[in-house]
Parts: structure tokens; sequence; C-alpha cells
């Protein structure tokens, strides 16, 4: 089946069973591979990406709902531009660990900074409360999270 | 991967209901299985865990059947489509405002990324005991309005399970819309969830009350417990303990006792029934304790 939707804020257009996961379009399709699969049941995060706007978890989207929608993957968050707040103060507060959960976690909170500028600790962790960490690095992530916020400049 | 019978299902995508009942209705006559998809966060975790499928089933996408997806107020009745997910729950000013135990229960589903997927009906027609959305919805003794071709029927939500995992649905009905009658007065409603963690838990036990009291007398009680039975609780002996009584006048025995006579908890890989049957205990003794 083939399916127009948006990736990364340009059309795109992909031919990949409706029932495919759509993580597995954008890995194996797309060669998308940022967005990681960690349990492939909607429990870890690693494969979070926006739908229209929204964190889902990719592992339960089928291809087929996407047609017409707006995805964007961690690969979609700065383009080629410069990191976003975000990203940087994941590098300079040392907010990845392993790296394996980063994509969704970098997914969940651009979400977040997108309907507040400036989110509490406790909204920050709700943001990424669907994203284990196994190196179990939570108050880095927070930290950068919060440091990020503090740069203040809206993109 | 996708495993290839995955990848072999036919899969069509309608906007509108009388396309998605009409499918159900031919297919269910031949005898043919349909799969409704909606969020998917039951059933792409069934695929992962290599569930069997019924037959070839066809896969109807609900997610562009927008009339499945409104949060009304008609009169006192809230009704709220199928498709409603956790995330419209929590941002629902009506729903929190005259329901807010069904906000408060949408928010302590899984976490962000299932809130924004799973929806009302497709926890309903999993029926899981363990299912958050069922358990709120029994603590507002809420009807659902199934659709046919034929037409609609209500059911109330108390007749619709038979069983584990098995309702009185038809498998040419669909969960169009759920119904809720608002208590009149103030209302006391509180959601309380006991899991191994905050987010992503699936409950060891779980408890929905709802409760106006009037002149000092308890004049409407609702009650829905997860995870204690093969399917959701309603709690009849408290609830009849309860009615007409005042909170101060319930003794934590009786409650007990009563809790104990409605629920049946087991074993298993989240919890013990000893540990749940304390639990439900303690959960109900607390509510009507809020009651004062």
């Amino acid at each position: 089946m083939r399916v127009d939707f948006i990736l990364n804020g340009a059309p795109c257009s992909a031919d990949a069973p409706p029932l495919a996961r759509l993580l597995d379009v954008l890995r194996e399709t797309l060669r998308l591979t940022g967005t990681k699969e960690g349990c492939g049941e909607g429990e870890c995060g690693s494969c979070t990406v926006l739908l229209d706007g929204t964190p889902v978890n990719s592992c339960l989207v089928a291809f087929g709902q996407c047609e017409g929608r707006s995805v964007t993957t961690v690969e979609g968050l700065s383009g080629s531009g410069p990191l976003t707040p975000t990203q940087r103060s994941f590098v300079e507060e040392g907010g990845t660990q392993c790296g394996f959960c980063t994509p969704g976690v970098l997914v969940s909170l651009e979400a977040l900074r997108t309907r507040d500028a400036h989110p509490s600790e406790g909204a920050i962790r709700e943001a990424v409360a669907g994203n284990i960490c196994r190196c179990t690095g939570y108050a880095r992530i927070v930290a950068a999270a919060r440091n990020a916020a503090g740069d203040g400049e809206p993109e | 991967m996708t495993s290839p019978p995955l990848a072999a299902l036919p899969f069509v995508s309608p906007s509108g209901l009388p396309e998605v009942l009409g499918l159900l209705a031919d297919r269910s006559a031949r005898g043919d299985e349909t799969v409704l998809l909606a969020g998917g966060t039951d059933w792409y975790v069934d695929r992962q865990a290599r569930l069997p499928l019924p037959g070839l089933p066809l896969v109807v996408d609900l997610t562009r059947v927008t009339a499945l997806r409104a949060i009304d107020l008609h009169g006192e009745r809230l009704v709220l489509g199928g498709a409603t997910t956790y995330e419209d729950l929590r941002r629902s000013p009506v729903v929190s405002s005259r329901a807010p135990l069904l906000a408060r229960m949408a928010a302590t589903v899984g976490a962000a990324q299932i809130q924004a997927r799973g929806t009302l009906a497709g926890n309903l027609a999993s029926g899981s005991p363990a299912a958050d959305g069922v358990a709120a919805l029994a603590a507002l003794d809420a009807d659902l309005v199934l659709a046919s071709r034929e037409g609609e029927r209500r059911v109330r939500l108390a007749d619709f399970y038979t069983g584990y995992r098995r309702s009185v649905r038809r498998p040419d009905e669909l969960i169009a819309r759920i119904e809720v009658a608002l208590p009149g007065l103030p209302s006391r409603q509180a959601w309380r969830k006991v899991g191994a963690r905050g987010a992503q838990a699936i409950s060891k036990v779980a408890l929905a009350g709802m409760a106006v009291v009037e002149e000092g007398r308890i004049a409407r009680i609702g009650l829905g417990m997860a995870s204690v039975a093969p399917t959701t609780s309603f709690l009849p002996s408290v609830r009849a303990l309860a009615l007409g009584r005042s909170p101060g006048e319930l003794s934590g025995s009786a409650l007990d006792e009563a809790t104990g006579r409605d629920i049946s908890p087991i074993d298993d890989v989240r919890s013990t029934a000893a540990y749940r049957l304390h639990v439900a205990r303690a959960l109900v003794r607390n509510f009507f304790a809020s009651l004062g």
C-alpha cells in the first residue's frame, strides 16, 4: 500500500504493508534508524515519534493509519540546522548515557517544549514517564531539559 | 520486522460510521472475522506476543471516523464517543469539571504515548479486568451504546460483560458511545491505582469511587474496582451497605466484610490474592473515610 504523508516536514510517499508497524517502515523502508526498537510493546518509549505533533509509540502505529498525517522522528527535530536547545543541553549536561533511549526522550521533550516553553520539573518528568532509561540517568535527563528551558530562545 | 501474516492482512480505512457498520454486518453474516483497530495499544501488543489471529480478518481502521471521537454534554448526560482517547479525557474541560475521576484515571494509563492513542471503546472491548477505563466508567454506572447496521441498542455497563474478556457485544456491533448520567449534586469522585510504579504500570488493584452525600446521607454511590475478579467489580455489597447511610456509621469491619464478599482476587504475575484483598479493603475504607 502506498501511503502519502509528511515526514519531518517534507512530503513523503512510501510503499509498505498497511499493517506494518510505522517503526519498521521508518527504519527498514525509509532507513531512518534514529528511532529505536526496545520492547516492541508500547512500554519503553524508545520508538517515540510525533504523529501530528503528539508523541506516540511507533511500534503500535499501523503504517496505513499515517495517510495524510505528519510524522516527525528524531532526525527531524533539528533537520540539517543547528541542534535544538534541548539537544544542545543534552550534550552539555551529559543527558545521554548509552544513548539508546535518547531519540525517544528528545522527541517527547520537544513535544513538551512546543506546549510549554518553561515546563516545571513535574511536567518534564511526566513528559518522559513513557521513556524508560535503563542507565537510570533520569536526573541528568531532567537537568538537561530544565537547562534547555533556561536558554529561553523560542525556535 | 512485521511477521508475514500481519503483512498479508487486508486493511481499510473508512471515514464514515455507516461504511464501518456495513462492513461489520456483511462480514459477520458470512462468518468472516473483522478487527476494529483504533489506537492499537492492545492489538499490536498481542501481535508482538504472537497470539493467534482468528482466520484472516479484515482490519478496519477507526482513526478516521471522526463521528466516534467527540465529547458532548447533553443536559446532564455526558456523551463520550467510543474513540475518545485518554488524552481527550484529560484535556476536556467538561470532563474535568463534571466527571473528574475520568480525567484522573486517564492520567494514570500508561504514559503520554499510550494516552494519545488508547481509546475508551478499545479498553471496553478488550475487556481486561485490569482495565482502568472500565473501572472508572463502572463507578459512574455508564451505559454503552452498541451500534450496528440494524440500529442502536443501549446496554448498562453492569450487564455488558458475561465473563473473562467476554461480553454481550455481537460481531456486527461496535461500541459507538459511552453515556454517563452525571451526578446532579456536588459529588466526591476518587481514583486510586496501586501498581508497581507510577507510569507504565498495570494495576495490582484500582478503585474508582463516586458518591453524592445529601443531608449527611449517601444518596448516590458508584464503585468500580480493577484487577480483583474475572471482570471489573461493581462492588454491589459495598454499594448496598453504603446507600442511604451516613459515612460515619459505616464501620471498617462491615466495609471489609462487604469488600471481601464482592471480589475474588488471584495470585498472578503482578500481585497476590492476599495483597490484593488487603489493598482493596484499604482503598474502600479510605474512600468512605474521605466522605467525612
